[in-house]
């Protein structure tokens, strides 16, 4: 239902840091409402568990497309969308290490 | 306070890890490691086979040496196989794919060698992970627009690799 998770990597910086905490929720029908802007954990096949924020969905296709903030950033312009089913967590809490 | 708290507990408990993962683009790649891994995991078979013929099975040092090899060769073919995915999966784009269709698969060859070449001491395996990642390092040169020439490795065991050009 819900799952507490430590941030790794910089590509959501300035907002999320590496070392950061997030509780996500796992809840499928919260995650079935997972909109642009909100903050999403997934599996990728290569990267394992990620985090990275939805910049749009294709409701139709059942894709959703994530970026990070850093122009560093690998996300769906390296690996494409991602499947909606590959959305295992949706952040409902940002635990910071240093006041951001 | 409470990111204290959660540190405190992730330390004990040791929780989940998602990467919001970045790549900063050095822009340095080459195959040569990834060939050269390939190489050595050809060599560590030629070394077990070499061991097995002379060695004696009941001797700890013989099991010492054995197991040594088997590590190298386990960790060169894994190196093999990341140094490739890592051009594949950073460097080669659309353009490239393009230009060689075949990538993709060849690309799936390597995995596939490498596993077997980790599975097994199956040295035609080994072999034909090498050729499979010159013809690699082909494409990758190509893409750079640098000649490549084949010559015999100046050491053991002497199989023909892809050098660039220069």
């Amino acid at each position: 239902m819900f799952r507490l998770i430590k941030v790794t990597g910089e590509s959501l910086s300035p907002s999320y840091r590496e070392g950061d905490y997030v509780v996500v929720t796992t809840i499928p029908f919260l995650l079935r409402r997972v909109k642009a802007g909100d903050r999403i954990v997934f599996q990728n096949e290569l990267y394992g568990l990620m985090i990275k924020q939805v910049k749009e969905i294709d409701y139709e296709e059942g894709k959703v497309y994530v970026v990070g903030s850093h122009p560093y950033s690998v996300d769906s312009r390296h690996f494409g969308a991602i499947e909606r089913q590959d959305v295992t967590g949706k952040v409902i809490w940002h635990i910071p290490r240093r006041k951001v | 306070m409470i990111y204290q708290l959660i540190s405190a507990m992730d330390k004990r408990l040791g929780f989940e890890r998602a990467s919001a993962h970045c790549d900063v683009p050095c822009g340095i790649y080459d195959p040569s490691t990834a060939q050269i891994a390939a190489l050595t995991v050809v060599r560590m078979m030629d070394l077990i086979a070499d061991l097995e013929s002379k060695g004696n099975p009941h001797d700890a040092a013989y099991h010492n040496t054995l197991g040594r090899y088997v590590t190298v060769k386990e960790e060169h073919a894994e190196k093999a196989k990341h140094e490739v995915r890592v051009i594949w999966g950073d460097y080669i784009k659309a353009q490239h794919i393009e230009k060689h269709p075949g990538v993709h698969n060849l690309v799936h060859q390597i995995m596939m060698l490498g596993s077997k070449s980790r599975q097994t001491t199956d040295r035609e395996a080994a072999v034909q992970l090498v050729e499979a990642i010159n013809q690699f390092a082909e494409i990758f040169w190509d893409t750079k627009g640098v000649a490549t020439k084949r010559a015999k490795a100046p050491y053991n065991p002497p199989l023909e690799l892809v050098y660039p050009a220069l």
